[in-house]
């Protein structure tokens, strides 16, 4: 086991280093200052073009100059914001909350109701219910997510006035940022309105929430379902079902923890998608996320936002797709004995 | 089993959808802006949106408009005496004022006449250790010429100040009583010298208005508190905040929904969608502003009167109207507003007339002309989409072969840009900043106008610059009226610029606010304004 962990480091490094590679190469070719594009500084003085030559080892060759790059950068320094001359890696801290918030409740969201769906479109024996199902899940998947958002809020936001469509929390509520996590900042605030503050959160929640949980709903609901019916079919099962267990036993027991393994190994494969949606989300609600902060430093041409913004979401990117493959691997006896078997 | 799950996890939700029915909010107001104000003090800009999020709330001024009647009000002053030949000004000063109270300055002293001369003395004299820490300078007051005007305040005591001026100056006291006139703590700049950070008197402003910075955070939010010290009539709310929206549509979303209770800057075009909401209402009131393109008379081919004229005689102003404007401004016979008292209905502007430009056009000896021309990406008062103004002024041109080729940057960009650049023309306009009509000529056709780069014409006409000077120079309002008439001929003659339309100020707000004051010129104040809803 402790191999394979060592062998996925090693890949996770290794494609950071390609990444990083990427970035440093394209900070030449960045319409300004090499300067400029690597520290956000606009017009330094020659005193900071020194400081920052120094600090990127602009006079030496481009190896050393990789390296002084990869040091900064991993030291945290990501240069500051060319529009508003404040600290990138402090921005970003202060909007990767909000994005994983989102994230990670639209992903609850879409296991939560996405696996029972699933389950049921396998079992059931009634055919209307099946293409339903099938149906609603194939819809869901070929609605582009901008248009799926648009519609949400002008149905729920502006004709019914239900739902609030921009932003995180009504700006009144003045909530101290504990964790940055909205809802869980609202939660523990001493505020006398905290209560109303937290629901205020929650229903601000719901419709970028509801927007970005579609895709992988759909994604989870049809592959629970293909799991669960090759599964059913498997001897064990029937098995089981010979030995007179109840229905509820052989799927929570026996079937379920064999068809989450496809389950997970698809949300490793989705993130990317996941995460470009989550900015186009992130857009149309104004969410004070990471998504949106680089889009509007792309409107800007904030180069030092630009870089670090596509540094953080692609390393998360990478990060919890290794994750999500470390988990099944370890989960699914089948790729476990792949680990002892060779190399 | 998994049915029973999924009943269970649909009646949780259900119930939190109910529970978010009613809810208590803290009384406040929000108010959905469209940018970022590039700094807190209004001294070092000319921007609408800078002066919206920091004159009126944050500041206050010796005197004040008020905002029905147009005429001057005691405000830091308590009153003032001007001397018979309008060479000084005397102030007596209010003593109960009190600045803010911030994390980083504690007020030992009330307001005083120390205040006054650093608030003025920073903008006029060139050794002020303050003047140089604005990196943009005072562009108002170099355009009107602050520092030639006034030779000197005078400190009488603690409560009273002269200002000894040069010259009589009948916008004198108009021009004290503009957006950009504010006060600011001496004592809290003497604190951050001290501590050599005395940039942040700009950023982490302290002043003496209704309401105190509480928060800034850059794309996003402002956030005020109440002073609680305020001199004049107690705000009605404890907190405000400045949503900062970009985008026209999604603040008019966010009315609606109710996470704003007042916008600004609505498009023309969206204001069917307030007629389907009963909660909306648009208030509009005649604005002092003027939009208008502007020549670069510095630079050929425009350097010759009769290319402007063909140009002039080229635009189709009525379409511009209809389609921009949508019937929410008057058209431009002149630079002055109907609303401006030294404004009189004028039809010496050139008509719309393409044959006539193709004639004038002809006699320059001009052929195959192709001019850049600068729209500005953003919406403001005088012109809510410059962008659209300027196709339809390309298709006009197109009709007497002259080819335009449309230029834009994002609005940050855009301004930077303008002032370096070496343009053509450009689609800009005009707020004013008080109801003095020198504020339309001065600031923006004079000749200081030029170095300080409001003038976008590059014109400078030494007549027209003798009779601004003898406008400001009586008091009778007849003889002014007279002589305005006259710059206004000059304009006609000379057509520096083309004025398009003065538009409408439009405020679009919920009906649960209670009476707000669009004023025809300068920023919005929020002090007057209560939100009656507590429950939602």
């Amino acid at each position: 086991m402790g191999k394979y962990l060592l062998r996925r480091l090693n890949l996770f490094v290794a494609t950071s280093l390609v990444l990083a590679g990427v970035l440093f190469y394209t900070t030449g070719l960045f319409p300004v200052d090499r300067i400029t594009a690597l520290s956000g500084i606009v017009s330094p003085s020659p005193a900071q073009v020194e400081q920052v030559t120094e600090l990127y080892a602009l006079n030496k060759n481009t190896p050393l100059q990789f390296s002084a790059f990869l040091q900064q950068r991993l030291s945290g320094d990501l240069g500051i914001s060319i529009t508003s001359q404040q600290s990138v890696s402090q921005e970003l801290m202060a909007r990767l909350p909000a994005t994983l918030e989102l994230a990670n409740v639209a992903a609850l969201l879409a296991l939560v109701f996405g696996v029972p769906i699933g389950i049921l479109a396998s079992l059931t024996q009634h055919r209307l219910t099946q293409h339903a199902i099938m149906a609603m899940t194939l819809t869901g998947y070929s609605i582009p997510v901008f248009w799926l958002g648009l519609t949400l809020s002008l149905w729920f936001g502006v004709h019914l006035g239900w739902l609030p469509i921009s932003g995180q929390i009504n700006l009144l509520y003045e909530i101290e940022p504990v964790t940055g996590f909205i809802l869980f900042d609202t939660w523990v605030s001493d505020s006398e309105y905290r209560m109303a503050a937290f629901l205020d959160a929650l229903q601000h929640m719901i419709l970028p929430s509801i927007t970005l949980a579609v895709l992988p709903f759909t994604v989870v609901v049809r592959i629970t379902r293909s799991a669960m019916l090759n599964i059913m079919n498997q001897t064990f099962i029937r098995a089981a079902e010979a030995r007179g267990l109840s229905t509820a036993k052989i799927v929570l027991r026996h079937a379920l923890p064999n068809a989450l393994i496809p389950v997970l190994k698809h949300l490793g494969i989705m993130l990317g998608p996941f995460a470009s949606y989550s900015i186009i989300v992130e857009v149309i609600f104004s969410w004070p996320g990471v998504g949106s902060w680089l889009v509007s430093g792309i409107y800007q041409r904030d180069y030092t936002v630009i870089q670090g913004g596509i540094l953080v979401v692609a390393l998360l990117i990478m990060l919890s797709s290794i994750l999500i493959e470390i988990v099944h691997t370890a989960t699914n006896p089948i790729s476990r004995k792949e680990l002892y078997a060779s190399n | 089993m998994s049915q029973f799950s999924i009943r269970l996890l649909c009646f949780t939700f259900g119930l939190l959808l109910i529970a978010c029915g009613q809810q208590k909010v803290p009384s406040g107001l929000v108010y959905c802006s469209e940018g970022n104000p590039e700094t807190f003090n209004p001294q070092l800009v000319t921007s609408g949106t800078t002066i919206d999020a920091t004159s009126h709330q944050i500041y206050s001024r010796l005197v004040d408009y008020d905002a029905q009647t147009g005429q001057i009000v005691p405000a830091l002053a308590s009153d003032w005496q001007m001397a018979a030949d309008g060479l000084s000004y005397r102030f007596n000063l209010r003593s109960d004022v009190r600045f803010h109270h911030s994390p980083h300055f504690i007020p030992t002293r009330v307001f005083n006449a120390d205040d006054v001369l650093f608030s003025f003395n920073r903008v006029i004299q060139e050794n002020h250790p303050y003047h140089f820490v604005s990196r943009t300078g005072y562009p108002f007051f170099q355009s009107i010429g602050l520092d030639k005007l006034v030779r000197q305040i005078e400190k009488v005591n603690d409560y009273q100040v002269i200002f000894h001026l040069n010259h009589a100056d009948a916008s004198f006291l108009a021009n004290l009583a503009t957006d950009f006139a504010i006060i600011q703590s001496q004592e809290y700049a003497n604190q951050l010298w001290k501590q050599k950070t005395p940039e942040r008197i700009d950023s982490d402003a302290i002043g003496t208005g209704p309401y105190q910075l509480a928060k800034y955070v850059k794309n996003d939010h402002i956030r005020y508190r109440r002073h609680e010290f305020y001199w004049g009539p107690a705000p009605k709310t404890d907190v405000l905040v400045f949503d900062i929206t970009p985008r026209s549509s999604r603040r008019l979303a966010k009315l609606i929904t109710g996470d704003c209770d007042v916008s600004a800057l609505p498009k023309a075009g969206e204001l069917p969608v307030i007629n389907e909401h009963a909660e909306l209402r648009l208030e509009q009131q005649a604005g002092l502003n003027v939009a208008y393109w502007a020549f670069n008379t510095q630079k050929p081919p425009l350097d010759d009167v009769r290319v402007r004229r063909a140009l002039s005689h080229a635009v189709d102003r009525q379409n511009i109207l209809r389609a921009v404007y949508q019937d929410t401004a008057v058209e431009a016979t002149g630079i002055l507003p109907p609303a401006s008292w030294a404004y009189q209905p004028n039809d010496s502007l050139s008509d719309y007339n393409p044959a006539k430009a193709e004639a004038l056009l002809k006699e320059a000896g001009i052929k195959d002309l192709a001019i850049d021309l600068w729209a500005m990406p953003v919406a403001r008062t005088y012109n809510p989409n410059a962008l659209k103004t300027a196709e339809l002024i390309q298709a006009d041109l197109a009709n007497i072969g002259v080819h335009v080729n449309i230029v834009s940057y994002d609005w940050s960009v855009f301004t930077q840009k303008l002032n370096q650049s070496d343009y053509d023309s450009v689609l800009i306009g005009w707020n004013a900043d008080n109801s003095d009509p020198d504020n339309f000529f001065t600031p923006t056709l004079s000749c200081d106008s030029v170095i300080s780069g409001s003038n976008r014409s590059k014109w400078c006409h030494p007549d027209f610059d003798q009779i601004l000077r003898l406008a400001t120079a009586t008091m009778d309002r007849s003889e002014r009226t007279e002589l305005y008439q006259q710059a206004e001929a000059i304009l006609a003659e000379d057509v520096p610029l083309i004025s398009l339309a003065h538009a409408k100020r439009l405020a679009l707000k919920r009906t649960d606010v209670t009476e707000t004051r669009v004023t025809p010129f300068g920023g919005i104040s929020f002090a007057d304004l209560k939100p009656m809803k507590v429950l939602r």
